[in-house]
């Protein structure tokens, strides 16, 4: 197949390729708009048009990629051959190219928002990627233009050629779409222990079977903690005790993440007096620890 | 602007019962000395300089201190200084033509009056004679008795006055006319009345388009007499969403466990000291420090609505960095912000930062930080100890 085949297949792909672009953006901006109840929600470029045209605007967008997606369909083949698909292809070239200009007037005035163009996951504010994407498209909906009626591929290579192109295209439009990194973050892994909520009960089992509280327990005057607090992945515990005659504070230090979780502690004496009024981190030395020597190294991190 | 109050049958306001991103009840977790001592407490744990490689300003038991901040209330103003009454004794702090006042406005000093409260942000002045400010640090040094042992070696001057500042954020509960009751989420808080000023209607409507019961306020203007704001400036855009349709948390995979960027707003100090230096968290842990107001409507984890952030508890240090200005200070986590859990906004004071309000400082914490109150927020980065 000479050069001249393989473009008019790569003119032939636009078609399809476009109208899934096109039905896909309007379906994706109809599912944030349901999930916000508000049909111009999270649509970044209808925020440059007056309160009263904002809906209207967000309506018209989504209704004219669906429609100019289904049109692309329809007029692929035989049936609307002509003037017709001239007209929806057209059309095509028209949305793309305000779309470039929308979204370069967005990143100047509002450069801070997503272009909405897949719903929520295109809020990656609009740069030069966003605008070079749609440029891209304008131009395969040009070269759509007079593509005629399309039929299936007849012969292994062609249906080779045409793979190729589409991946090739695909590939290119991934380079050039902030959303593929955002769905990326979304499949990712799981919570890290910082953000993931853990009961204060299943704490209090992973401080009770450490060795830290072991080595403690014969100090404190009570197993009822009276402070509980966390810090990311850590969650601190604070017991009464005794030690060598004097009100002690014994606190425990609990990293929150599988069985065998480190634990550390330390002794304040209890009379250490707190600041007078909340404004935080004051007026303590050192010197006001008595012990802190119980960092537990063999199953400490790192 | 129409008037389209939410009311029930009784003509009484209707309070939402899911307002899915406010602050829970936080008293009965104890005094606030509690929250301080957990530095003490943390301290005795991690009192080890080589402690998982981590900066030990984390695990400081220094109190945070604004040397560049004076809060309080003006008890005289003259053309070339000003005096601050504070709970620790007056300050006196020069005026120089370079001193920018803003009361409602960027105004002349003289539109102070005593009885103003205010916040200032001061810089120390070293006294040569014959340098510009020279005449009024002096002259504002020789009136403090206070200042009168290094008087003669440096002068506050001030750089800015904020005067009967104030802002209101959280979501709209009614309108009439010009004038909004706005639920700012916090509990035990009555809903702020918010008037906008005539000659800002329309300024504040182009950021603020959707003024109707149900979206989201955010605006900055003085504070009248009656306790009303009167709002002349818009501190963000208006999201888009309804407050009880936030979006969607983003997925934990975003959160790599190193710094973290967004933007740095502020509040008023309501029950706080005035001079605090802290900050309000969205991500307080629900199962230690009261989980969020939830209720029916409330849709999906409450841990937050934008970002992903750890969970700390009141009294956690954080490091906070101005990246417009490249400040920073370590300061206490010392309130639930309710503010930072509503809005899902950017901060474009310098370059666009990520979608998440991650730290809601008291007012002096962002004046120190090298933030202007009027501008209602800027680019931060907020990294955490752990």
């Amino acid at each position: 197949m000479d050069a001249s085949g393989v473009l008019a297949i790569a003119r032939e792909v636009q078609i399809p390729l476009l109208a899934v672009l096109l039905i896909g953006g309007c379906a994706a901006k109809a599912r944030r708009a349901l999930g916000a109840r508000s049909i111009d929600a999270g649509i970044g470029p209808t925020g440059m048009f007056p309160f009263r045209l904002q809906r209207p605007v967000a309506i018209a967008t989504c209704l004219s990629e669906f429609g100019l997606g289904a049109g692309l369909l329809v007029t692929a083949g035989s049936l609307g051959a002509g003037g017709p698909a001239l007209a929806v292809r057209a059309a095509t070239v028209l949305l793309f190219g305000t779309a470039v200009a929308v979204l370069a007037d967005l990143r100047s005035r509002r450069p801070d928002v997503g272009c909405g163009c897949f719903g929520e996951v295109s809020s990656t504010p609009v740069d030069w990627r966003t605008i070079t994407r749609a440029a891209l498209l304008g131009l395969a909906a040009v070269a759509s233009i007079g593509v005629p009626p399309l039929r299936m591929p007849g012969s292994l290579t062609r249906s080779g050629v045409v793979l190729a192109v589409t991946v090739a295209e695909l590939a290119l439009l991934a380079v050039l779409s902030p959303e593929i990194g955002e769905l990326m973050v979304r499949l990712g892994r799981a919570d890290p222990c910082e953000l993931r909520r853990v009961p204060v009960a299943r704490t209090l089992d992973t401080l009770w079977a450490s060795t830290a509280w072991r080595r403690y327990q014969r100090y404190l005057i009570s197993t009822t903690p009276t402070d509980v607090w966390r810090e990311g992945c850590w969650r601190f515990a604070v017991f009464p005790g005794i030690l060598s005659s004097r009100r002690v504070e014994v606190v425990f230090a609990v990293y929150m993440a599988g069985r065998h979780a480190p634990v550390r502690a330390g002794v304040i004496d209890i009379d250490t007096s707190p600041p007078s009024r909340y404004s935080s981190l004051t007026v303590y030395r050192k010197s006001t620890i008595l012990k802190n020597k119980i960092n537990i190294l063999s199953n400490g991190p790192g | 602007m129409t008037s389209r109050g939410s009311q029930s049958h009784g003509g009484q306001v209707r309070r939402k019962a899911h307002v899915c991103a406010g602050c829970a009840e936080l008293a009965d977790s104890g005094p606030s000395a509690r929250y301080a001592r957990r530095a003490l407490l943390r301290a005795a744990v991690f009192d080890n300089p080589v402690f998982d490689g981590r900066e030990q300003e984390f695990w400081s038991t220094q109190r945070p201190t604004a040397p560049s901040v004076v809060t309080g209330v003006l008890t005289e103003v003259t053309p070339r200084a000003i005096v601050v009454a504070r709970p620790e004794g007056e300050q006196f702090v020069a005026l120089s033509p370079s001193t920018v006042t803003w009361l409602g406005a960027k105004v002349s000093p003289s539109a102070l009056r005593p009885g103003d409260p205010v916040i200032v942000r001061r810089r120390t002045h070293r006294l040569v004679p014959g340098e510009p400010g020279h005449d009024e640090a002096a002259a504002a040094n020789a009136a403090n008795a206070a200042n009168a042992a290094v008087g003669a070696a440096a002068a506050s001057i001030a750089e800015r006055i904020w005067a009967r500042i104030g802002r209101v954020a959280g979501e709209i509960l009614q309108v009439r006319g010009a004038e909004l009751l706005v639920d700012t989420g916090q509990h035990g808080r009555e809903p702020e009345r918010v008037v906008i000023a005539e000659a800002s209607l329309r300024h504040v409507q182009v950021r603020f388009p959707r003024l109707t019961p149900g979206y989201l306020i955010d605006v900055i203007g003085t504070r009248r007499g009656d306790g009303r704001l009167l709002a002349v400036t818009p501190a963000t855009a208006q999201p888009p969403y309804l407050a009880a349709h936030p979006p969607a948390p983003p997925p934990s995979g975003g959160y790599d466990g190193g710094p973290i960027s967004g933007s740095a707003v502020w509040h008023e100090p309501g029950d706080e000291p005035a001079d605090l230096l802290g900050l309000g968290y969205a991500a307080l842990d629900p199962e230690t420090e009261g989980e969020p107001r939830s209720g029916p409507g409330a849709a999906g984890d409450p841990h937050e609505p934008c970002a992903r952030l750890p969970y700390l508890s009141l009294g956690s240090a954080v490091r906070v960095s101005n990246d417009c200005s490249e400040r920073a200070a370590v300061l206490p986590v010392t309130s639930c912000s309710a503010s930072a859990r509503q809005f899902c906004d950017r901060c474009v004071k310098c370059g666009t930062s990520p979608r998440a309000r991650i730290a809601d400082l008291t007012m002096a914490a962002f004046v120190e930080l090298g933030g202007n109150l009027e501008d209602g927020c800027f680019n931060a980065t907020l990294t955490l100890a752990g």
